[in-house]
């Protein structure tokens, strides 16, 4: 598996840090021998939707399961609305954001 | 718009990138039981008026008749709409504003908007006072619940229209 992977970011739920039509570089392997810390702006596959992505913001994380939230609470629906997220759902870390 | 925004947008042409949604179904968080209860007044009130409106006798003259008609229309077309206006409501509220663990908490939830559709259904098809009344209480049961979800204090007052029915309202401020 390549470990880039390219996403263009749709809605407003990570402003101001991502913009609707950003692109992302994000790394597939990030996560292979270390776990997500809070901070880290990750891509995930949305667990109401499970062939969507989703971008978002890891807020806390124990043993395999991860809190994500936006950073714009007003439009983001996130770890408030359909709890934490197991570790497999990440597919990997942002690495590089590509401005619209 | 920077070189790289502008590389990586040619390459979509080649093999689109996938979308991560910062997704969202905007959850403005702007819900209120409200406008199915005010729908549900709506709809009483049509049927009253239907009730009220005397019919053309025989020896009506087409003026009458067609002032008869020109009524009627209106008062069903705005009963139909109404109707609608409030199984949208319902729904949305139901499908987007309630969160498993509010059924949880109040497990007579999906029987109450089920009750509610079907009540509103009745209230569009025929000139049914009871369903219409129906859905009225179900709507204020809904706001209940709704205003519970909040921690907001309720009270039920006559409504200040000429329904005057019992209506849930918020205790606000």
């Amino acid at each position: 598996m390549f470990p880039l992977a390219r996403f263009r970011v749709d809605d407003q739920s990570m402003e101001p840090a991502l913009h609707a039509g950003d692109y992302v570089l994000v790394n597939r392997w990030a996560y292979r021998k270390v776990e997500p810390i809070p901070g880290d702006i990750v891509v995930l596959r949305n667990p109401e939707a499970l062939g969507q992505f989703l971008v978002k913001r890891i807020a806390s994380g124990t043993a395999g399961s991860y809190v994500v939230l936006g950073d714009n609470e007003a439009h983001s629906r996130d770890s408030r609305h359909f709890g934490p997220v197991p570790k497999d759902l990440v597919i990997g870390k942002v690495r590089y954001r590509a401005k619209a | 718009m920077s070189i790289a925004h502008t590389l990586l947008r040619a390459l979509d042409r080649v093999a689109p990138a996938r979308v991560a949604h910062a997704h969202c179904d905007i959850p403005c968080g702007i819900y209120d039981p409200h406008h199915a209860q005010l729908a549900a007044h709506t709809v009483i009130r049509m049927v009253d008026l239907i009730g009220q409106l005397e019919k053309p006798g025989p020896d009506a003259t087409p003026e009458q008749r067609q002032e008869y008609h020109n009524k009627l229309a209106r008062y069903i077309a705005t009963k139909e709409q109404h109707a609608e206006i409030y199984k949208g409501e319902v729904r949305v509220l139901w499908g987007d504003y309630f969160k498993p663990e509010h059924v949880q908490q109040f497990p007579q939830l999906h029987d109450i908007v089920w009750k509610a559709l079907k009540s509103a259904s009745k209230g569009r098809q025929e000139i049914n006072l009871q369903g219409a009344e129906d859905m009225l209480n179900q709507a204020n049961e809904i706001a209940e619940i709704f205003w519970k979800t909040k921690g907001v204090a309720t009270v039920k007052a006559k409504a200040p229209y000429p329904t005057a029915r019992d209506t849930v309202y918020p205790k606000l401020g």
